[in-house]
Protein backbone atom coordinates (compact mmCIF):
# COMPACT_ATOMS: atom_id res chain seq x y z
CA UNK A 1 0.00 0.00 0.00
CA UNK A 2 1.40 3.54 -1.09
CA UNK A 3 2.17 5.68 2.18
CA UNK A 4 0.12 8.53 0.56
CA UNK A 5 -2.76 6.62 -0.12
CA UNK A 6 -4.07 4.58 -3.07
CA UNK A 7 -2.90 6.27 -6.29
CA UNK A 8 -4.26 6.14 -9.28
CA UNK A 9 -2.63 4.72 -11.90
CA UNK A 10 -3.97 2.06 -14.82
CA UNK A 11 -2.27 -0.95 -13.20
CA UNK A 12 -4.93 -0.74 -10.73
CA UNK A 13 -7.50 -0.55 -13.81
CA UNK A 14 -5.99 -3.26 -16.27
CA UNK A 15 -5.01 -6.49 -15.56
CA UNK A 16 -1.29 -6.52 -15.53
CA UNK A 17 -0.95 -9.22 -18.47
CA UNK A 18 -2.23 -6.21 -21.06
CA UNK A 19 1.29 -4.39 -19.99
CA UNK A 20 3.44 -7.37 -20.43
CA UNK A 21 1.72 -8.32 -23.47
CA UNK A 22 2.18 -4.39 -24.65
CA UNK A 23 6.26 -5.19 -23.87
CA UNK A 24 6.58 -8.26 -25.33
CA UNK A 25 4.26 -8.00 -28.73
CA UNK A 26 5.06 -5.47 -31.47
CA UNK A 27 5.61 -2.62 -31.80
CA UNK A 28 6.43 -2.60 -28.12
CA UNK A 29 8.98 -5.06 -28.17
CA UNK A 30 10.99 -3.31 -30.73
CA UNK A 31 11.19 0.14 -29.71
CA UNK A 32 12.36 -1.76 -26.29
CA UNK A 33 15.45 -2.81 -27.79
CA UNK A 34 16.14 -0.77 -30.63
CA UNK A 35 16.71 2.56 -29.30
CA UNK A 36 17.06 4.30 -33.01
CA UNK A 37 13.42 3.74 -33.42
CA UNK A 38 12.62 4.57 -29.98
CA UNK A 39 14.56 8.24 -30.89
CA UNK A 40 12.99 8.52 -34.46
CA UNK A 41 9.67 8.07 -33.21
CA UNK A 42 10.18 10.05 -30.05
CA UNK A 43 11.43 12.79 -32.68
CA UNK A 44 8.50 13.07 -34.47
CA UNK A 45 6.26 12.79 -31.71
CA UNK A 46 8.07 16.22 -30.64
CA UNK A 47 7.66 17.67 -34.42
CA UNK A 48 3.80 16.72 -33.80
CA UNK A 49 3.99 18.57 -30.04
CA UNK A 50 5.38 22.00 -31.67
CA UNK A 51 3.14 21.53 -34.51
CA UNK A 52 -0.21 20.94 -32.07
CA UNK A 53 0.55 23.36 -29.74
CA UNK A 54 1.37 26.41 -32.64
CA UNK A 55 -2.63 25.25 -33.80
CA UNK A 56 -3.68 25.47 -30.01
CA UNK A 57 -2.07 29.07 -29.81
CA UNK A 58 -3.55 30.42 -32.00
CA UNK A 59 -6.95 29.76 -32.41
CA UNK A 60 -7.40 29.95 -28.53
CA UNK A 61 -5.66 33.33 -28.35
CA UNK A 62 -7.50 34.35 -30.81
CA UNK A 63 -10.93 33.27 -28.73
CA UNK A 64 -9.14 35.26 -25.91
CA UNK A 65 -9.19 37.95 -28.20
CA UNK A 66 -5.32 37.44 -28.35
CA UNK A 67 -2.70 37.80 -31.37
CA UNK A 68 -5.01 37.33 -34.64
CA UNK A 69 -7.56 39.49 -34.12
CA UNK A 70 -8.20 41.15 -37.44
CA UNK A 71 -9.13 37.18 -38.87
CA UNK A 72 -12.43 36.05 -37.55
CA UNK A 73 -12.48 32.76 -35.25
CA UNK A 74 -14.74 30.85 -37.88
CA UNK A 75 -11.81 31.67 -40.67
CA UNK A 76 -9.00 30.69 -38.22
CA UNK A 77 -10.42 27.44 -36.91
CA UNK A 78 -11.88 26.18 -40.12
CA UNK A 79 -8.19 25.98 -41.51
CA UNK A 80 -6.57 25.38 -38.33
CA UNK A 81 -8.75 22.79 -36.82
CA UNK A 82 -7.90 20.18 -38.89
CA UNK A 83 -4.50 20.35 -38.11
CA UNK A 84 -4.81 20.30 -34.85
CA UNK A 85 -6.91 16.84 -35.17
CA UNK A 86 -3.47 15.63 -37.36
CA UNK A 87 -1.36 16.79 -34.65
CA UNK A 88 -3.24 15.09 -32.21
CA UNK A 89 -3.53 11.62 -34.28
CA UNK A 90 -0.12 11.83 -35.08
CA UNK A 91 0.70 11.93 -31.10
CA UNK A 92 -1.34 9.28 -30.37
CA UNK A 93 0.46 7.19 -33.55
CA UNK A 94 3.57 8.18 -32.47
CA UNK A 95 2.87 7.77 -28.71
CA UNK A 96 1.56 4.58 -29.02
CA UNK A 97 4.94 2.48 -29.43
CA UNK A 98 6.23 4.84 -26.74
CA UNK A 99 3.82 3.37 -24.22
CA UNK A 100 4.10 0.02 -25.52
CA UNK A 101 7.93 -0.37 -25.16
CA UNK A 102 7.67 1.08 -21.44
CA UNK A 103 4.21 -0.42 -20.57
CA UNK A 104 5.20 -1.83 -17.05
CA UNK A 105 6.59 1.28 -16.49
CA UNK A 106 3.62 3.31 -16.97
CA UNK A 107 1.21 1.03 -15.45
CA UNK A 108 2.82 2.13 -12.31
CA UNK A 109 2.63 5.59 -13.05
CA UNK A 110 0.22 7.97 -11.46
CA UNK A 111 1.33 11.06 -14.18
CA UNK A 112 0.67 8.86 -17.38
CA UNK A 113 -3.00 8.25 -15.58
CA UNK A 114 -3.56 11.90 -15.37
CA UNK A 115 -1.99 12.57 -18.77
CA UNK A 116 -4.42 10.18 -20.28
CA UNK A 117 -7.51 11.65 -18.25
CA UNK A 118 -6.29 15.29 -19.49
CA UNK A 119 -6.21 14.51 -23.21
CA UNK A 120 -9.70 12.54 -23.24
CA UNK A 121 -10.89 16.07 -21.76
CA UNK A 122 -8.93 17.97 -23.95
CA UNK A 123 -10.03 15.52 -27.36
CA UNK A 124 -13.44 16.15 -25.82
CA UNK A 125 -13.36 20.02 -25.22
CA UNK A 126 -12.39 20.04 -28.91
CA UNK A 127 -15.43 18.17 -30.53
CA UNK A 128 -17.99 19.76 -27.98
CA UNK A 129 -18.08 23.26 -26.50
CA UNK A 130 -14.58 24.28 -28.36
CA UNK A 131 -16.62 23.47 -31.64
CA UNK A 132 -19.27 25.23 -30.70
CA UNK A 133 -18.04 28.69 -30.33
CA UNK A 134 -15.52 28.47 -33.59
CA UNK A 135 -18.54 27.25 -35.65
CA UNK A 136 -20.31 31.33 -36.09
CA UNK A 137 -19.22 34.27 -36.19
CA UNK A 138 -21.64 35.29 -33.44
CA UNK A 139 -20.15 33.62 -30.62
CA UNK A 140 -16.47 34.26 -31.43
CA UNK A 141 -15.92 37.12 -28.68
CA UNK A 142 -18.13 36.04 -25.63
CA UNK A 143 -17.92 34.78 -22.99
CA UNK A 144 -18.53 31.41 -23.51
CA UNK A 145 -15.45 31.54 -26.07
CA UNK A 146 -13.07 32.43 -23.42
CA UNK A 147 -14.28 29.50 -21.11
CA UNK A 148 -13.75 27.33 -23.82
CA UNK A 149 -10.35 28.57 -24.90
CA UNK A 150 -9.21 28.96 -21.29
CA UNK A 151 -10.45 25.36 -20.74
CA UNK A 152 -8.73 24.24 -23.95
CA UNK A 153 -5.14 25.84 -23.15
CA UNK A 154 -5.84 24.50 -19.59
CA UNK A 155 -6.55 20.91 -20.59
CA UNK A 156 -3.67 20.75 -23.20
CA UNK A 157 -0.96 22.16 -20.55
CA UNK A 158 -2.35 19.28 -18.31
CA UNK A 159 -1.47 16.83 -20.91
CA UNK A 160 1.99 18.14 -21.47
CA UNK A 161 3.15 18.90 -17.59
CA UNK A 162 2.06 15.18 -16.49
CA UNK A 163 3.41 13.71 -19.81
CA UNK A 164 7.01 15.47 -18.76
CA UNK A 165 5.97 14.46 -14.81
CA UNK A 166 6.20 10.79 -15.97
CA UNK A 167 9.85 10.94 -16.11
CA UNK A 168 10.28 12.61 -12.76
CA UNK A 169 7.71 11.15 -10.32
CA UNK B 1 39.42 26.13 -29.73
CA UNK B 2 40.64 25.54 -25.98
CA UNK B 3 39.91 29.02 -25.14
CA UNK B 4 36.51 27.74 -25.49
CA UNK B 5 36.84 24.59 -24.08
CA UNK B 6 38.99 26.30 -20.95
CA UNK B 7 35.74 28.71 -20.78
CA UNK B 8 33.45 25.87 -20.73
CA UNK B 9 35.45 23.77 -17.79
CA UNK B 10 35.62 27.04 -15.96
CA UNK B 11 31.46 27.52 -16.60
CA UNK B 12 31.11 24.04 -15.69
CA UNK B 13 32.95 24.19 -12.43
CA UNK B 14 30.69 27.34 -11.06
CA UNK B 15 28.21 27.29 -7.92
CA UNK B 16 25.12 27.97 -10.07
CA UNK B 17 26.56 25.26 -12.59
CA UNK B 18 26.88 22.72 -9.99
CA UNK B 19 23.52 23.71 -8.43
CA UNK B 20 20.99 23.72 -11.29
CA UNK B 21 23.12 20.19 -12.21
CA UNK B 22 22.58 18.48 -8.99
CA UNK B 23 19.06 20.46 -7.80
CA UNK B 24 16.05 18.49 -7.33
CA UNK B 25 13.40 20.81 -9.14
CA UNK B 26 15.19 23.46 -11.18
CA UNK B 27 16.77 21.66 -13.67
CA UNK B 28 13.42 19.35 -14.61
CA UNK B 29 11.12 22.85 -14.60
CA UNK B 30 13.24 24.73 -16.94
CA UNK B 31 13.38 21.67 -19.34
CA UNK B 32 9.83 21.69 -19.42
CA UNK B 33 10.11 25.30 -19.87
CA UNK B 34 11.87 25.01 -22.86
CA UNK B 35 9.85 22.19 -23.80
CA UNK B 36 6.55 24.05 -24.29
CA UNK B 37 8.12 27.02 -25.02
CA UNK B 38 8.85 24.69 -28.14
CA UNK B 39 4.92 25.10 -29.14
CA UNK B 40 4.64 28.72 -28.43
CA UNK B 41 8.23 29.81 -30.55
CA UNK B 42 8.56 27.19 -33.46
CA UNK B 43 4.73 26.16 -33.00
CA UNK B 44 3.91 29.41 -34.32
CA UNK B 45 6.67 30.67 -36.46
CA UNK B 46 5.96 27.26 -38.47
CA UNK B 47 2.66 28.50 -39.68
CA UNK B 48 4.09 32.41 -40.19
CA UNK B 49 6.08 30.48 -42.63
CA UNK B 50 3.71 28.21 -44.36
CA UNK B 51 1.45 31.73 -45.18
CA UNK B 52 4.85 32.75 -46.88
CA UNK B 53 4.46 30.03 -48.61
CA UNK B 54 0.88 30.58 -49.92
CA UNK B 55 0.45 27.05 -47.53
CA UNK B 56 -1.88 28.09 -44.75
CA UNK B 57 -4.78 30.72 -43.69
CA UNK B 58 -4.38 32.07 -47.34
CA UNK B 59 -7.89 34.26 -47.00
CA UNK B 60 -6.00 36.43 -43.82
CA UNK B 61 -3.70 38.86 -45.53
CA UNK B 62 0.40 38.39 -45.25
CA UNK B 63 1.02 41.37 -43.13
CA UNK B 64 -1.53 40.40 -40.80
CA UNK B 65 -0.39 37.00 -40.24
CA UNK B 66 3.14 38.31 -39.50
CA UNK B 67 2.30 41.95 -37.83
CA UNK B 68 -0.12 39.42 -35.31
CA UNK B 69 1.75 36.52 -34.83
CA UNK B 70 5.13 37.89 -34.62
CA UNK B 71 5.14 39.13 -31.34
CA UNK B 72 3.95 35.68 -29.82
CA UNK B 73 6.52 33.96 -31.78
CA UNK B 74 9.31 36.78 -30.13
CA UNK B 75 7.74 35.93 -26.45
CA UNK B 76 7.92 32.62 -27.03
CA UNK B 77 11.59 32.76 -28.97
CA UNK B 78 12.67 34.85 -25.79
CA UNK B 79 11.34 32.22 -23.18
CA UNK B 80 13.65 29.30 -25.30
CA UNK B 81 16.82 31.57 -25.62
CA UNK B 82 16.42 32.37 -21.43
CA UNK B 83 15.57 27.93 -20.43
CA UNK B 84 18.26 27.06 -23.27
CA UNK B 85 21.13 29.34 -21.72
CA UNK B 86 19.98 28.02 -18.44
CA UNK B 87 19.49 24.61 -19.70
CA UNK B 88 23.22 24.83 -21.01
CA UNK B 89 24.17 26.56 -17.89
CA UNK B 90 23.39 23.46 -16.33
CA UNK B 91 25.71 21.32 -18.43
CA UNK B 92 28.51 23.07 -20.41
CA UNK B 93 30.53 20.24 -20.56
CA UNK B 94 28.17 18.09 -21.74
CA UNK B 95 26.60 20.47 -24.40
CA UNK B 96 30.39 21.38 -25.61
CA UNK B 97 31.36 17.36 -26.10
CA UNK B 98 27.95 16.52 -27.48
CA UNK B 99 27.73 16.83 -32.12
CA UNK B 100 24.21 17.08 -32.13
CA UNK B 101 24.23 20.38 -29.88
CA UNK B 102 26.93 21.70 -31.73
CA UNK B 103 24.82 20.99 -34.78
CA UNK B 104 21.89 22.94 -33.41
CA UNK B 105 24.10 25.37 -32.10
CA UNK B 106 24.80 25.81 -35.96
CA UNK B 107 21.12 25.89 -36.90
CA UNK B 108 20.25 28.37 -34.85
CA UNK B 109 22.12 31.11 -35.75
CA UNK B 110 21.81 30.19 -39.25
CA UNK B 111 17.67 30.43 -38.42
CA UNK B 112 18.51 33.79 -36.81
CA UNK B 113 20.57 35.26 -40.01
CA UNK B 114 17.57 34.01 -41.82
CA UNK B 115 15.26 36.29 -39.68
CA UNK B 116 17.62 39.46 -39.91
CA UNK B 117 17.99 38.92 -43.35
CA UNK B 118 14.07 38.61 -43.79
CA UNK B 119 13.33 41.78 -42.08
CA UNK B 120 16.17 43.85 -43.63
CA UNK B 121 16.47 42.87 -47.28
CA UNK B 122 12.61 41.45 -47.91
CA UNK B 123 10.28 42.92 -45.85
CA UNK B 124 9.37 45.72 -48.07
CA UNK B 125 5.92 46.45 -49.69
CA UNK B 126 4.53 43.10 -47.37
CA UNK B 127 0.91 44.54 -48.39
CA UNK B 128 1.52 43.52 -52.25
CA UNK B 129 2.50 40.18 -51.22
CA UNK B 130 -1.06 39.22 -51.38
CA UNK B 131 -1.08 39.39 -55.38
CA UNK B 132 2.20 38.54 -56.11
CA UNK B 133 4.67 36.93 -53.00
CA UNK B 134 8.70 37.76 -53.65
CA UNK B 135 10.23 34.50 -53.96
CA UNK B 136 12.81 35.68 -51.45
CA UNK B 137 10.08 35.73 -49.26
CA UNK B 138 9.42 31.86 -49.74
CA UNK B 139 12.85 30.92 -50.03
CA UNK B 140 12.89 32.48 -46.13
CA UNK B 141 9.98 30.71 -45.36
CA UNK B 142 11.41 27.25 -46.45
CA UNK B 143 14.69 28.32 -44.76
CA UNK B 144 13.07 28.51 -41.62
CA UNK B 145 10.94 25.86 -41.70
CA UNK B 146 14.00 23.37 -42.47
CA UNK B 147 16.71 25.29 -39.93
CA UNK B 148 13.62 24.83 -36.78
CA UNK B 149 13.16 21.58 -37.92
CA UNK B 150 16.65 20.91 -37.52
CA UNK B 151 17.45 22.61 -34.47
CA UNK B 152 14.21 20.63 -32.64
CA UNK B 153 15.26 17.29 -33.93
CA UNK B 154 18.70 18.43 -32.47
CA UNK B 155 17.98 19.45 -29.69
CA UNK B 156 16.35 16.15 -29.15
CA UNK B 157 19.22 14.19 -30.35
CA UNK B 158 21.28 15.98 -28.19
CA UNK B 159 19.95 13.86 -25.36
CA UNK B 160 21.62 10.50 -27.67
CA UNK B 161 24.77 11.96 -28.86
Amino acid sequence: MDQRGVEVTFGRILPFWFFVSCETNWPGSWFKNARWFFAIDETFHIMALGMLIGTLVIVDLRLLGLGMRRQSVVQLSRFLGPWTLFGVASMIITGIPLFMSEAIKLSKSTPFFYKMVFLLCAVTLHFTLHRKVTASSASQDSGLAKLAASLSLLCWLGVALAGRAIAFL
Amino acid sequence: MSHLLSFVQWLNDTRISVFLRESDWPFPIIETVHILGLGFSVGTIMWLDLRLLGLAMREAPVVDVIEQLEPWAIGGFAVMFVSGCLLILSEPLKCYNTIAFRIKVVLLILAALNVFYFHKRVMHNVDRWDQNMPWRAKMVGILSLILWLGVVIAGRWTAYF
